[in-house]
């Protein structure tokens, strides 16, 4: 086959099953132990798969939907719908059912690769609504043994098809993949998008495999590094590591044994570059501080210590800024007795390079990370870019920021500071919605991010929130809502907030708690509660939220845009913002519009200066039974700050 | 019929737990023993795996028939069990607690372990296997070395199962396994105790107290009352039974 | 390098190596306390009978290795004949009758060791001199006795076997098992007598150890049943249930006890080393009730 031109996913597989043959690609975690699968063994994997798939009808241009979990085989999966042209639809895995039935109709889907039971019952459930679904190929067959549809096939079945089609017709998934090309679709993510109906982002070869080539180069990725992949598969964040990048720099990508193992597995895997969204480092300090609170008191005392030297001298270390020798000395104890062994705990002791992105990461969850050495930067993106738009540099990394653009890319700001972005990454379209198509992408190119921001002093560019989510408080002045709840959620007890503000004359704000560090906090103090409601109606838990939102005050009244900002009143929501209430999207946004509607009784207690709020709602339980929950929210009010006092008050 | 219970009678001093119980259990069943408080449920499954000697009646499993039967001969015969309260190594980690149900299965001799000589190693590495097995079916892989003392109370109840399920019993007996649990727990215990049946054609007798759960997960149902049966059928039959409705309202709950 | 530090290394060796034999003897404890909860008041009295049935047939002509053989039959023999005559009876009787009853073994076996072999002390030799390392006192002018160090490696070695056997081993894993719950053990299939009799023999061997290294140390003696008490400080500080415990405390209790005697006993007239070890030991159930390696019992509410 012509190998001169490297420019489908197939193609590089075949390369790498050439030139690093031996080398593991990828590995998963099963009965206990890790199983590698190299180069080779991969690419033997998919070739079987693809004449399976083949044999069963798909050809290029079809679609192909996988739903499941970071899997060997979902993998393969994806990369034998490439090798016949066909274009794989990675969905989410813990999407309903509901969920799943637009993007298979809209990209009209014959074939489908379930992980498992829970997958394929979906699936099965949909069924009726999308008469295109004709196969349904299950990984795992546990429980499926009375399963008797004729649209399932075992995934064992399937490639034994292939080997059986292999021997008759050799050659034929070879020239299949010989016939790909760079402008060909590569693949079809649907965005959740926080209204309307999802849209299919078209992205082909070339926008995938130049973006992650370009990044690999500048970073200095080799076939070297390992990645553990455990955030969906059907997200671009994690796609373009543990898929699209790997098959770029030939590095091998390990899949955990079980959601629930994964800090486990990547202590004993170590992997050397990792990317994560914002929560995940979140839950990762929360659970380390819960465990210090328990840690007897020297041991307290000592990490105390230590975390205040790595916060004074840590970054500056790592990049290599003059530190003098007494303050090296301690940080070379500190990493010896604290930093070290925190870093194996949270499996990072190798990582060259940690990535966040997807929303803004709190300064101070962004700090600690970076001054106990882990280099972990911001990077921002989307599905539309093909992720890499821009990455902080080693040396300059500013926790504000996400950086200055990455080659290739171009950025501009209309006058109502939306960014606008040009670049090799740029998707296509999306799939069959010109009108969508032609908002985001102007004439000249320019994708519409939706985001608002500035280019700082720097070169780096600072996002302040969505443009359309930016408003102005009545008095005319800048109104940031994420901004303000990124600044609450920092605080380890506030798991998520919603602020109000658009066109009123001061700002309010719906609190939840988080559960983990909250109940640890109401353990230690002896308060008795029975749950998250009970909990979340506490008077100290009023307090103490009352303390966080104050110092946020604080902080708002120094910067001058956004001091008019600052909360006045509050409340903490009786339930968790859920995203099967719709009230978050499947990556854990919060979706304000809808929360203000259905909450608007609540919202308009905040303003009219009530103390309490009767809310009566239905509440789902866990077993899908539904009951009526009626109470009084207490509602209180928080401390402001006038600019000029804001000094001496924080 | 895989194993019955023919006229079986138990009494402790004056006590009567058992007054002429019959019933049998079908190959590949699930087969619930309920009864209120006090009725002798726990007696009957005592007897089942030998740990009570009954004073009249007889055990047939598999066509051979038993009186005395002693808890390590009914293991090697392979009808395995769990506890009401459960009975888990506590300072061992849930691998090794899982390992001691095989147990039986394992033959190197002490000569060979005693220098840990290749046939031992060959052979701990087989049974690892099998164990892990069982640790994805249960989705417990997250704890595998985790001291079973300190997990949780849902989880120490699934890590016996997987003890027990780990000497692939013919008849695996459940002692309350859904006691003590919240309606999430119970949920996966169900669906735990289907699948075994399912998956690996288990035949499981498990007692309950409460009526509940176990009626959509069993085939059928035998009612004690006080050491009596009283009634014996398909779940829809024994909740509407008389007898029944009487024995559960004269309980308090 | 100057005497006093010559001097210091060759007392902390010499008691290092002294509380490896320690080890040995608390080691036979370790194993019974773990697999069934009994405190093994005859471990002492076993190394004696060991070294006394040795010595004795090694005097009377034995070949060395036929007689370590059979010396080793016997104890297993005898390991075996208490678990069934001693111990089985009294299954489930409290743990304190247990303990009597060990204790009335301990007056039979040094009894009966007695009516056999006679009272008399014997030397043992086991064809290693209790010498100075020639190449360490030249070169460092260091002395430290080559039997010890044999000593110390055949204890070494002893552990490593035990280790692997309780942790990689079906057997071991039946003996943790019985351990942690008897109920437990027995629902699964594992037969306590026989789990017990293993234990039993296993610990016979280990006083078989003991007793061969402190013989050719003190001599074949009556006062070899004492060094049962040497042990018990050791247990305070390993922790009864653990294996590296033992060593760990064994090694702690050898050379506090020894540089105690050095520097601090003059203050005191001497003397102190047959007591200091159970004031550190003392110290540490202060500190550490459970041990240092032992289990801590939390029962959940």
């Amino acid at each position: 086959m012509a190998l001169e031109t490297l420019d489908t996913f197939p193609k590089l597989l075949v390369h790498h099953a050439l030139v690093r043959g031996d080398r593991p690609a990828i590995r998963e975690k099963d009965l206990g132990i890790w199983q590698t699968w190299t180069w080779h063994e991969f690419a033997e994997e998919v070739r079987a798969l693809a004449y399976g798939l083949a044999e069963q009808g798909l050809k290029r241009g079809d679609h192909m939907a996988l739903v499941g979990a970071n899997r060997p085989r979902l993998y393969a999966g994806i990369a034998a719908a490439q090798c016949l042209g066909a274009i794989p639809v990675p969905l989410y895995q813990d999407a309903v059912a509901a969920e799943m039935a637009f993007p298979i109709r809209n990209a009209e889907v014959a074939h489908a690769l379930a992980e498992d039971q829970e997958q394929v019952d979906k699936l099965l459930e949909i069924l009726p609504g999308c008469p295109t679904l004709k196969h349904i190929y299950y990984d795992d067959p546990r429980g499926l043994r009375n399963y008797n549809q004729a649209q399932l096939m075992s995934y064992e079945r399937l490639r034994d098809i292939g080997r059986e089609r292999h021997r008759r017709d050799p050659g034929f998934v070879r020239e299949e993949v010989a016939k790909g090309s760079e402008h060909d679709t590569a693949a079809l993510f649907f965005t959740s998008g926080t209204t309307g109906v999802p849209k299919g982002v078209v992205l082909t070869y070339r926008n995938l495999i130049e973006r992650s080539k370009v990044v690999a180069d500048w970073e200095g990725i080799t076939d070297r590094d390992v990645v553990l992949a455990f955030m969906p598969p059907a997200w671009i964040g994690q796609n373009i590591f543990s898929y699209a990048q790997p098959l770029v720099a030939g590095y091998c990508i390990c899949c955990p044994e079980s959601a629930e193992t994964v800090a486990n597995d990547m202590r004993e895997i170590g992997p050397t570059y990792y990317f994560a969204p914002p929560a995940v480092f979140e839950a990762l300090l929360t659970q380390v501080s819960v465990r210090m609170d328990d840690a007897s008191a020297p041991k307290r005392a000592l990490y105390r210590y230590f975390m205040d030297l790595a916060r004074r001298v840590g970054e500056r270390i790592m990049e290599g800024k003059p530190v003098s020798l007494g303050q090296r000395l301690r940080y070379w104890l500190g990493n010896l007795l604290v930093y070290g062994p925190l870093r194996n705990v949270l499996g990072m002791s190798r990582v060259r390079i940690a990535y966040t992105g997807g929303e803004a990461i709190g300064p101070d969850l962004f700090v600690f990370y970076r001054s106990i050495g882990v280099n972990l930067k911001q990077l921002y993106g989307s599905t539309e870019t093909s992720v890499f738009v821009c990455i902080q540099p080693n040396d300059k990394v500013k926790p504000d920021t996400v950086g200055p653009a990455v080659a290739g890319v171009e950025l501009k700001f209309t006058p109502e500071r939306e960014l606008l972005i040009r670049s090799p990454g740029l998707f296509k379209e999306y799939y069959k919605n010109v009108e969508a198509t032609l908002q985001a992408k102007d004439r000249d190119g320019w994708f519409h991010t939706g985001d608002a921001g500035y280019i700082d002093a720097d070169g780096h560019l600072k996002i302040i929130d969505r443009a359309k989510d930016v408003g102005k408080l009545a008095d005319g002045t800048l109104f940031a809502p994420k901004y303000l709840e990124n600044k609450l959620k920092f605080f380890p007890y506030i798991k998520e907030a919603v602020c109000f503000g658009h066109r009123r004359e001061k700002v309010c704000a719906f609190v939840n708690i988080e559960m983990q560090a909250m109940g640890n906090w109401a353990e230690k103090r002896n308060i008795p509660y029975s749950g998250y409601t009970d909990l979340a109606a506490r008077d100290e838990v009023y307090e103490l939220v009352r303390e966080c939102v104050e110092r946020v005050n604080a902080d708002l009244a120094q910067e001058a845009e956004i001091a008019n900002s600052q909360i006045h009143r509050f409340l903490i929501l009786h339930k968790e913002l859920d995203a099967d209430d719709e009230e978050l999207t499947r990556t854990r946004k919060v979706r304000r519009g809808f929360i203000a509607e259905k909450y608007a009784p609540l919202v308009g207690a905040l303003y009219d200066g009530s103390d309490t709020v009767h809310v009566e709602a239905q509440v789902r339980y866990e077993d899908g039974r539904t009951g009526t929950y009626s109470a009084d929210l207490k509602i209180r009010d928080a401390k402001t700050f006038p600019p000029a006092a804001a000094k001496q008050a924080a | 019929m895989i194993l019955s219970v023919e006229n079986v009678s138990l009494a402790f001093g004056g006590v009567k737990a058992l007054r002429e119980v019959s019933f049998d259990v079908k190959e590949h069943e699930i087969r619930a023993i309920i009864g209120p408080n006090g009725a002798g449920k726990s007696s009957m499954l005592n007897v089942l795996n030998g740990v009570y000697h009954p004073q009249q009646g007889t055990i047939r499993f598999q066509q051979k028939t038993f009186k005395d039967m002693d808890p390590h001969e009914a293991a090697a015969l392979g009808i395995a069990r769990t506890f009401q309260n459960i009975a888990l190594f506590k300072g061992m980690t849930v691998l090794d607690n899982i390992m001691t149900g095989r147990n039986l299965k394992m033959h190197c001799g002490f000569l060979h372990q005693a220098l840990w000589a290749g046939p031992a190693r060959r052979e701990e590495l087989k049974h690892r296997r099998t164990v892990e097995e069982i640790i994805d079916f249960l989705e417990i892989q997250h704890i595998r070395r985790t001291p079973v003392g300190r997990l949780p109370y849902g989880l120490q109840k699934r890590v016996e199962l997987a003890r027990a399920l780990a000497a692939e019993p013919k008849v695996l007996l459940l002692d309350e396994p859904m006691a003590g649990m919240n309606l999430e727990e119970k949920q996966d215990m169900c669906r735990f105790v289907l699948d075994v049946n399912d998956q690996f054609g288990t035949t499981i007798v498990l007692i309950e107290h409460d009526m509940g759960v176990v009626m959509d997960i069993s085939d059928r149902v035998v009612v004690l009352d006080y050491g009596k049966k009283i009634a014996d059928g398909t779940p829809d039959e024994v909740r509407n039974d008389q007898k029944v409705i009487d024995a559960y309202l004269g309980v308090t709950h | 390098m100057p005497i006093e530090v010559v001097f210091f290394i060759e007392v902390l060796a010499g008691g290092l190596l002294a509380g490896v034999m320690y080890a040995l003897v608390a080691l036979g404890f370790v194993l019974i306390y773990k697999a069934s909860g009994v405190f093994n008041f005859a471990q002492g009295a076993m190394v004696f009978f060991a070294a006394l049935t040795f010595v004795s047939l090694v005097e009377r002509g034995w070949n060395f290795w036929l007689a370590l053989v059979v010396t080793l039959a016997v104890m297993v023999v005898l390991g075996l004949a208490t678990e069934r005559v001693v111990l089985r009876p009294l299954v489930n009787q409290a743990q304190i009758t247990l303990f009597m009853a060990t204790i009335g073994l301990t007056f039979v076996l040094e009894g009966l060791s007695q009516l056999i072999w006679g009272s008399q002390p014997h030397g043992l030799e086991l064809g290693i001199a209790d010498v100075p390392m020639d190449w360490l006192s030249q070169q460092w002018n260091i002395n430290i006795s080559q039997f010890d160090l044999f000593a110390a490696f055949i204890a070494g070695a002893l552990v490593a076997v035990l280790a692997v056997f309780f942790q990689k081993t079906r057997i071991g894993r039946a003996l943790r098992a019985v351990a942690d719950d008897h109920q437990a053990a027995l629902a699964v299939g594992i037969p306590l007598q026989h789990i017990w009799a293993i234990v039993w023999a296993v610990a016979g061997f280990v006083a078989l150890v003991a007793g061969l290294m402190w013989g050719v140390r003190n001599g074949v003696q009556f006062a070899l049943t004492f060094v049962a008490l040497k042990a018990l400080p050791v247990l305070l500080i390993g922790g009864f249930e653990s294996i590296p415990g033992a060593i760990i405390g064994g090694l702690i209790i050898g050379a506090t006890e020894k540089l105690a005697e050095v520097y601090v006993g003059p203050y005191f007239g001497g003397g102190i080393e047959s007591w200091f070890a159970y004031v550190v030991a003392l110290l540490f159930l202060l500190v550490r009730p459970e041990g240092l390696f032992g289990e801590k019992h939390i029962d959940r509410v």
